[in-house]
């Protein structure tokens, strides 16, 4: 791969135009990259903002490879000042600028070249050798970082001309308040293109320079709970100045102050989700609710659930959308446990835009519960559905995880029945695109090439593994107890409400 | 791999797989697919190298211990139950609800903690009598915000701040529905703490609040601001498009004056139910003093006059069938002992049903009549066969005789109504036919309709042919002795016993024959003759000799047909 290469030295050694230098707490700014300690290992860092506080200068810290959700604000102490920083290019932008325009941003995700892709193989392989000795995380700051991908697409660009000098790949600066103005035309081209895939459809970004950067609610005081925010969310501008705010658990509203949270508690009379109940077992029970019916209620979930969803965008309203809500029931009311929303009319098949669950019921099962929720809706629809891109981490791995044990279930009947089938017949029966199912196979490694004919293989450690899993799982949805019929709108009700 | 590259067969998604198990297969022979083509995961791109992602995926279907870190939540430290007071209870079926956040929560104006301390000076100025609650602050300050909002949208932009006085109709509205809280008296001063904290907040909303678009140029960049409203697609004007518009603004005014009319009325409905509810309160309590006089003066009763009142109607019947005489009207009851009201009860209702089916039946017959007459009124015109009801047809015998038009009986000759059936001349008595469509394109009066002569043919003893007729009147005649006398041994005794039957045949084409060559008496030729479709055919082919039976009184019914010797000798 052309002279810059595509092992992590050879990027790290492009890195060349940024100016290194040493620095102290005073002169380090926003764009710097600097050595920072994070869980006791020195990690390159992106500065993205600063601050006062009486205890001294705070530097907010984008780590390399970690998903922003683990940035956080680090004392000087924690910076090491010792090594080289690396300075911002302000100069450079512009050449960047012009490339980028000619990259659109539809092209740029949908249609990754094929040197893109085994870069991200190769990396991907020498991620996992780090896995081991996780050490040498310089090496991979370029293919993470955010505009890791436009550097890519940069040098797909000009692929024709392997002169594409280094120079080209400089980190892009972000949208931190220094640099912003100097970008925001460059950016209105991508953006315009985002933006009209928003109008459309659909309730993801896909431009991570389109969310802003910076966490701006500290704490949240929930329920029972005290959440720590991972993303920014559009609360009021001056809640970023609250050392905690607090949400009302059942109307999700939102306050700055206890006193009158305390006054809000007072007179708040919701004790569940407004909306109709569309399924009840023992556990938890699912809501219905209408984004247009109930504004002001499925814009509070949107704001709370941005804070723990980095592509969720609340550019557009919440009118074409339907929140289906799980809760669950104790002698206070029926708690919020998380939620996934739907387009009324999905132009891609979507059966899910947004799906959270919230942190404090993480990790106990829900958002399996959830997925297959969408899914049971999607079989009653008589449709196949897919999640809204992108996924984030966590939701790939709970998507990973649903539909193997499902493919797998179904499969382990075909294995006994000496049956044939196929990825169709798998679809329709799980409520699934066939594109799903195919990449689960693929990434389950079940999908074979024997004696000219294609064959699908159970590995024995799957099937272990899933008798494990299944002990453990408790609880699943009935469809039984699923009172819906899905609903239908109108153009006029679209647009008009009626 | 990629060296030893094997052509695969395209794999498409209704190719048929088999399904085996792992040691149902030699590793050796097989390589999986998934080597050569990278693994779409759905993930934003520059996400998918993730240290913690990458690691999860890596052990992919291993081992399932490998999470990624996240910030992790931690037990609050309010006292939720005194946060949460309200308790919950599990509804039988499944909750439907569409009530909003604002309606849910009511008055939408929070107090801050500034407002707290505002609040508690204000009040200690004041007598205890005159201090202002803080749930009346809130409406206060709420009205403030509200009629702010409405008025000036944009005062943030603008910084106008809304006159106390156009503050003013709400605030009375807010008095008058809190009744009493004397909201008017602390307006003023309120007013002029919430435009200082207003003025304080760059003339903001007091409560944080998003930030939504107001189409400036900053808005596109902001982060902040959120819940754009999303265009919608223009769509080109056209004329239809503009009429289908006008209908539907048109139906929506309509249903929203439905929906107004609905409330309007439902209001009237509770106003009702809440003067009813005094008037039975107030029965309620003249009945205690009832009592209370009662037991006063000693008058023992039962304690139903308190208790029974909730069923209103049930206490109607039963306190006159215990006390009071029953109404004169009821005669049985007159009779009766008292004491037995559910018999009078029961009486009563026997009467009442027996006279409501009199009243039915009178109607059943009267539409018959009616119906008889109507369809009568047809059939003389089209002397069709097929005629569903037909008078003289309930005499089958007898046949109209229409040959012979006009033929109307005298005037002065009133016609017997018939005590078993009612005849159709019996109903047509020109005040009682029903206003109902009459054909009269045949011009004859009413009578001659109304008793139309009529025929018929009997074979008696020894194939005597006998003709009976009706409705003609017979031409007076002086009637001797021996005429009367002259059929008085014409009949055999066992007749009586074994009444004789006669086959008629009333379609019989001799019959036809010979009735049509009867001579028409002199009286009747003399009348205006009515063309007539059946003419007089030739003359009779029949050897026997008529015999005319001539009846002797004047009203020339045979009451019987099936017994017509006897008429004539029981005269």
């Amino acid at each position: 791969m052309s002279p810059n290469g595509a092992s992590g030295e050879a990027e790290v050694g492009s890195d060349g135009p940024r100016q290194k230098g040493k620095a102290t707490p005073d002169t380090l700014k926003v764009g710097c990259i600097a050595q920072v300690i994070k869980d006791g290992q020195p990690r390159r860092a992106e500065i993205l903002s600063i601050k006062e506080t009486k205890s001294g200068r705070q530097f907010y810290c984008n780590f390399d490879n970690f998903n922003k959700r683990l940035d956080e604000w680090v004392p000087v102490s924690r910076i090491d000042f010792d090594l080289d920083v690396e300075w911002p290019n302000p100069e450079k932008d512009k050449q960047k600028d012009a490339k980028s325009k000619k990259t659109t941003t539809v092209a740029k995700k949908s249609q990754p070249s094929k040197k893109t892709q085994k870069k991200v193989g190769k990396r991907e392989q020498s991620v996992a050798s780090e896995g081991q000795t996780p050490h040498p995380w310089s090496e991979f700051v370029e293919s993470q970082n955010k505009d890791g991908d436009d550097k890519a697409n940069a040098s797909l660009e000009v692929g024709a001309t392997p002169g594409v000098g280094p120079d080209e790949m400089e980190l892009d600066e972000d949208e931190t308040p220094a640099s912003a103005a100097k970008k925001e035309h460059a950016q209105s081209f991508s953006r315009e293109q985002e933006i009209e895939k928003l109008r459309t459809s659909g309730s993801m970004t896909q431009n991570p320079a389109e969310i802003s950067r910076i966490r701006n609610i500290s704490q949240v005081e929930f329920g029972r709970y005290v959440l720590f925010p991972w993303y920014f969310s559009p609360y009021p501008e001056v809640f970023s100045q609250e050392d905690c705010i607090y949400i009302c658990e059942f109307c999700l509203s939102y306050y700055g102050d206890l006193r009158s949270f305390t006054r809000h508690r007072m007179k708040c009379t919701l004790q569940h989700p407004p909306g109709n109940e569309i399924y009840r077992d023992d556990f938890v029970s699912f809501y219905e609710i209408d984004g247009r019916r109930q504004r002001t209620w499925c814009r509070n979930l949107c704001l709370l659930s941005k804070m723990f969803l980095d592509h969720k965008t609340l550019y557009y309203d919440v009118d074409p959308f339907l929140f289906y809500v799980m809760t669950t029931r104790d002698d206070k009311g029926s708690h919020l446990i998380g939620y996934f929303s739907k387009e009324k009319e999905s132009a891609d098949g979507y059966n899910v835009a947004c799906i959270l669950t919230l942190p404090q019921y993480q990790r106990k099962g829900y958002g399996r519960l959830l997925i297959q929720f969408s899914y049971e809706l999607s079989k009653i629809e008589g449709k196949l559905g897919s999640p809204e891109k992108p996924l984030s981490d966590l939701g790939l791995l709970s998507y990973r995880q649903y539909w193997s044990e499902n493919i797998l279930d179904l499969l382990l009947g075909y294995s006994e029945g000496q049956d044939k089938c196929t990825i169709e017949t798998i679809a329709t029966r799980l409520a699934m695109t066939t594109q799903d199912v195919e990449h689960t196979l693929q990434a389950l490694k079940m999908q074979v090439y024997h004696k000219g004919e294609h064959k699908i293989v159970i590995p024995e450690k799957l099937v272990q593994q899933r008798e494990k899993s299944r002990a453990k799982q408790k609880r699943v949805i009935d469809p039984e107890r699923i009172q819906w019929k899905p609903p239908v709108f109108t153009a006029a009700s679209r647009t008009w409400g009626w | 791999m990629a060296t030893r590259k094997v052509r695969y067969k395209k794999l498409s998604v209704k190719t048929l797989l088999s399904v085996l198990r792992e040691e149902q297969i030699d590793p050796a022979e097989y390589e999986s697919l998934t080597n050569e083509a990278q693994i779409a995961t759905g993930v934003e791109q520059a996400e998918e190298n993730e240290y913690h992602l990458q690691a999860v995926l890596q052990n992919a279907g291993v081992a399932a211990d490998k999470e990624i870190p996240v910030p992790p939540p931690q037990e609050s430290t309010l006292n939720y139950d005194e946060l949460h007071t309200r308790p919950f209870s599990k509804t039988a079926t499944y909750i439907r609800f569409s009530q909003t956040v604002e309606e849910s929560i009511g008055c939408m104006y929070d107090m801050t903690e500034d407002d707290d301390v505002f609040l508690k000076s204000y009040n200690q100025k004041r007598a205890a009598s005159a201090q202002l609650s803080e749930d009346d602050f809130e409406r206060i300050m709420d009205v403030f915000e509200d009629t702010s909002h409405v008025k000036a949208p944009f005062a943030s932009i603008d910084q106008t701040i809304v006159p106390y006085d156009e503050m003013l109709q709400d605030l009375q509205e807010l008095d008058r529905a809190l009744d009493g809280a004397k909201v008017m008296s602390h307006a003023k001063e309120l007013y002029e703490y919430w435009k200082s904290r207003r003025q304080a907040l760059n003339n903001q909303p007091l409560h944080p609040t998003l930030k939504f678009e107001k189409h400036q140029e900053s808005d596109e960049a902001d982060p902040y601001v959120c819940f754009r409203r999303r265009e919608v697609r223009q769509t080109r004007k056209t004329r239809a498009r503009d009429v289908q518009s006008v209908e539907k603004i048109k139906r929506l005014r309509k249903e929203l004056e439905d929906g107004r009319q609905l409330v309007l009325a439902a209001h009237n409905r509770e106003l009702l139910k809440a003067e009813m509810l005094k008037a039975d309160r107030a029965i309620f309590e003249v009945r205690a003093q009832l009592k209370e006089h009662k037991i006063r003066l000693g008058i023992k009763t039962d304690d139903e006059d308190l208790i029974n009142q909730k069923p209103q109607k049930r206490k109607a019947p039963d306190v006159p069938a215990m006390q009071r005489p029953p109404p004169p009207t009821q005669l049985r009851i007159a009779v009766r002992p008292d004491g037995r009201p559910a018999e009078a009860d029961l009486s009563i209702l026997a009467d009442r049903l027996a006279e409501k089916e009199n009243e039915l039946r009178a109607d059943i017959e009267k539409k018959v009549q009616s119906h008889n007459e109507w369809n009568r009124n047809h059939l003389d015109l089209t002397r069709g066969p097929l005629s569903p009801v037909h008078g003289p047809r309930r005499v089958p015998s007898f046949r109209p005789a229409k040959t012979q038009y006009p033929m109307t009986p005298p005037a002065s000759e009133p016609s017997e109504p018939m005590e078993e059936e009612p005849m159709p001349m019996d109903l047509d008595k020109p005040d009682s036919l029903p206003t109902v469509f009459k054909f009269r394109g045949v011009a004859r009066d009413e009578e001659s309709r109304a008793n139309p002569p009529a025929y018929r043919r009997r074979i008696g003893r020894g194939g005597r042919l006998w003709i009976d007729r009706r409705g003609m009147a017979s031409p007076p005649r002086h009637i001797t002795f021996e005429v009367l006398d002259r059929w008085k041994y014409d009949e055999s005794s066992d007749d009586e016993d074994y009444p004789v039957t006669y086959e008629v045949d009333p379609s019989d084409t001799h019959a036809l024959k010979f009735r049509a060559s009867i001579p028409l008496p002199l009286w009747m030729t003399n009348r205006a003759a009515v063309p007539s479709t059946r003419v007089p055919l030739p003359p009779p082919q029949q050897p026997q000799p008529p015999q005319q039976l001539v009846q002797p009184t004047p009203a020339a019914q045979p009451p019987q047909p099936p017994q017509p010797p006897q008429a004539p000798n029981a005269t």
